[in-house]
């Protein structure tokens, strides 16, 4: 029996039932759609956060108290440590320290809220240098200016408020000299930002940008920073400027044993290796998981691959009789499992290509993400091909029990 | 040369470990162009004498050369082919299958054969012309008679050109006035040269034979040529 009739038997026998049919390759819909679905949108999550990443610019480098993050735990230490301190800062402006540094900017986190009269606004509050958010980030206040680095010596007691910050506070009304509460001392505000969303890593909108010195010293009491943002020369070489970095910390702290480090040393490449790394292991890891429902649609096709071949004993006799041989009927009931898982991987790609563009299309209207939408070929020819494969695995077991029928039991079977 | 040969065959079904003989010894030759009546009373073995003529099944003991060749040598797909190719079977139940047209109810043989595509609708036009029924070439089974049915069941064993139609209780499901058409059919084919073997228990069909077999017990009770024309079927 030929290929193109042996399809068309199992087509019309699996349309013959047709609600059946359906019901079977639920499962197999699901689990594709899953793996497919995951792929797409952590192939575009991956794309989105890389894409802020690289708008850091590849000559900003991250300085970082700590120690890199490697497993969870290590996590905590990075908040606990006040390793970077002022003459870090000096040392590091040196130019015999570190040649091809151009700037240094420091910034403190300070927690909490912004209060107006009655209102509070739970905003980012960071304690940073004048420049440091035009020069990195292009930003600039739309009202008002950054305050200056008099304002940083003088320890002067100012803010540059987001857009967002403003309207949830102020309203309409005139936000510029008015004074908001920040951890209990009056700042009064000397720049409103325009509205910009997500800028890399914060969003601009919902931010409080106060001079480092008034954040460590009048509002914390602390003297250290959370994080240090360098930037080098244009020309240098980026990686070599991480060097120095790490060699002259090394030498200022006294550290001998690198694994003792109490500062990590972040740059473009190295963030883009980390989120590709974990995007990478949690997609494998939703896969594993999704995979466990193309099993289980298995399964069930095997389960219904079954009934399908006693209810249809009576056409296994038949045809033996009228001289279909057992690899006949295997391959008959072999290619209505395959169309069937077939049929399944394909409309669960086709789902899941659906959601993940509406996905892409939801985040970019509404939300002002860059989330590109991009078609993951590896994922449909994966999801296809292992719903195929399942087909054939499941299929084969049924398939030899139907190969296997006696004619006549199968003619005498009502 | 005879086209069935039968040497002292014996058939045992084992369950659960005891033995039940069915076949104790049947012995004939059908040559090319006979029209044959195996006739007994249920249980006497006749349907299982089929199944190994027919080569559904496979004796315990004994020969059975078909068109010549030791049975016993072949093994399955062999065993299949010489269905397909020399074998026309026709089932007291029909066994047509129910969501397909008669037409491709006839050229299923052909599926399993070595005819080039393209005739099998040529050829499953033919076979239906043969028993009357080049009218009902897009009709589902459940829209035909009984009668039909059988009818078509037939040309679907004509459609490959066998040596040899087994019709086993071909007129069992029918009364006997479309009993008497089945019948007529069959022997319109034995005129035009087939060989024909009827398994039935009515002897209104089995005087259509010219020769009728009679087992009892698993063995032969009668084998005797029959020339009187039938009677009982009004015409």
């Amino acid at each position: 029996m030929n290929l193109p009739s042996t399809i068309k038997t199992s087509v019309r026998a699996l349309r013959a039932n047709w609600a059946r049919s359906l019901l079977t390759i639920l499962g197999i819909v699901i689990g594709v759609m899953a793996i497919v679905l995951v792929i797409s949108l952590g192939q575009g999550a991956q794309n989105l956060i890389l894409s802020q990443v690289q708008s850091i610019g590849s000559n900003t480098i991250i300085l970082r108290p700590g120690r890199q993050p490697t497993q969870p735990s290590d996590a905590a230490e990075t908040l606990l440590t006040d390793s970077l301190k002022q003459k870090d800062i000096d040392a590091l402006l040196k130019p015999i320290n570190v040649p091809d540094l151009q700037a240094a900017d420091p910034a403190v986190l300070v927690p909490g809220a912004i209060g107006y009269q009655n209102s509070v606004y739970h905003a980012t509050v960071l304690g940073w240098t004048p420049n440091a958010l035009g020069e990195v980030f292009n930003v600039y206040p739309e009202q008002g200016s950054f305050f200056t680095q008099d304002d940083v010596k003088s320890y002067a007691k100012v803010i540059v408020i987001g857009s967002k910050v403003k309207q949830e506070l102020f309203g309409d009304s005139d936000a510029l000299g008015q004074f908001v509460t920040v951890h209990g001392q009056k700042l009064q505000v000397v720049g409103i930002l325009p509205a910009k969303g997500q800028v890399t890593a914060f969003n601009v909108d919902d931010i409080g940008l106060i001079p480092y010195s008034t954040a460590q010293k009048t509002l914390l009491g602390i003297d250290y920073f959370h994080e240090i943002f360098l930037r080098a020369k244009p020309e240098a070489n980026v990686d070599q400027v991480a060097a120095d970095i790490t060699a002259t910390l090394r030498e200022s702290h006294n550290i001998t044993d690198p694994t003792k480090d109490d500062f990590f040393v972040v740059t473009q490449k190295t963030i883009v290796a980390t989120v590709s790394t974990v995007t990478q292991v949690l997609t494998i890891f939703l896969v594993a998981i999704a995979s466990i429902s193309l099993m289980v649609g298995g399964i069930g096709i095997m389960n219904i691959m079954l009934v399908s071949v006693t209810e249809r004993t009576q056409e296994i006799g038949l045809r033996k009789a009228l001289g279909a041989t057992n690899k006949n009927i295997l391959m008959q009931f072999m290619i209505e499992a395959i169309i069937l898982t077939f049929a399944g991987g394909l409309l669960g790609t086709l789902i899941a290509i659906t959601i993940s563009a509406l996905v892409s299309f939801v985040a970019q209207t509404y939300f002002a993400l860059a989330w590109p939408f991009t078609l993951p070929l590896g994922a449909i020819v994966l999801g296809v091909g292992v719903s195929t494969a399942i087909g054939l695995i499941f299929g084969l077991y049924p398939a030899r029990k139907a190969a296997a029928k006696d004619p006549i039991e199968a003619l005498r079977f009502e | 040369m005879a086209l069935i040969q039968l040497e002292n065959i014996t058939k045992s079904y084992e369950s659960e470990g005891t033995l039940t003989p069915v076949l104790h010894g049947i012995s004939f030759s059908i040559q090319e162009g006979e029209f044959v009546s195996i006739m007994g009373p249920s249980g006497s073995g006749k349907s299982t004498l089929l199944h190994i003529l027919g080569l559904l099944d496979r004796q315990t003991t004994g020969s059975y050369l078909f068109n010549s060749q030791d049975t016993s040598m072949l093994d399955d797909p062999a065993r299949a082919r010489i269905r397909n190719k020399y074998i026309g079977f026709v089932f007291q139940a029909f066994h047509l299958l129910k969501r397909t047209t008669v037409l491709e109810n006839v050229m299923l043989p052909l599926y399993y054969s070595d005819v080039p595509k393209k005739e099998y609708a040529q050829k499953a036009k033919i076979a239906l012309e043969h028993v009357e029924l080049s009218h009902r070439l897009d009709h589902l089974p459940s829209q035909l008679s009984g009668g039909e049915r059988q009818r078509v069941a037939i040309a679907r064993a004509l459609v490959n050109d066998p040596k040899v139609i087994f019709a086993d209780e071909p007129t069992g499901n029918l009364d006997s006035k479309t009993g008497a058409t089945v019948m007529n059919t069959i022997e319109k084919l034995h005129h035009q040269g087939k060989t024909i073997i009827v398994i039935t228990h009515e002897t209104a069909a089995a005087d259509y034979a010219n020769r009728i077999i009679t087992i009892t017990d698993g063995l032969i009770s009668s084998d005797k040529n029959v020339t009187a024309p039938h009677t009982h079927y009004a015409k």
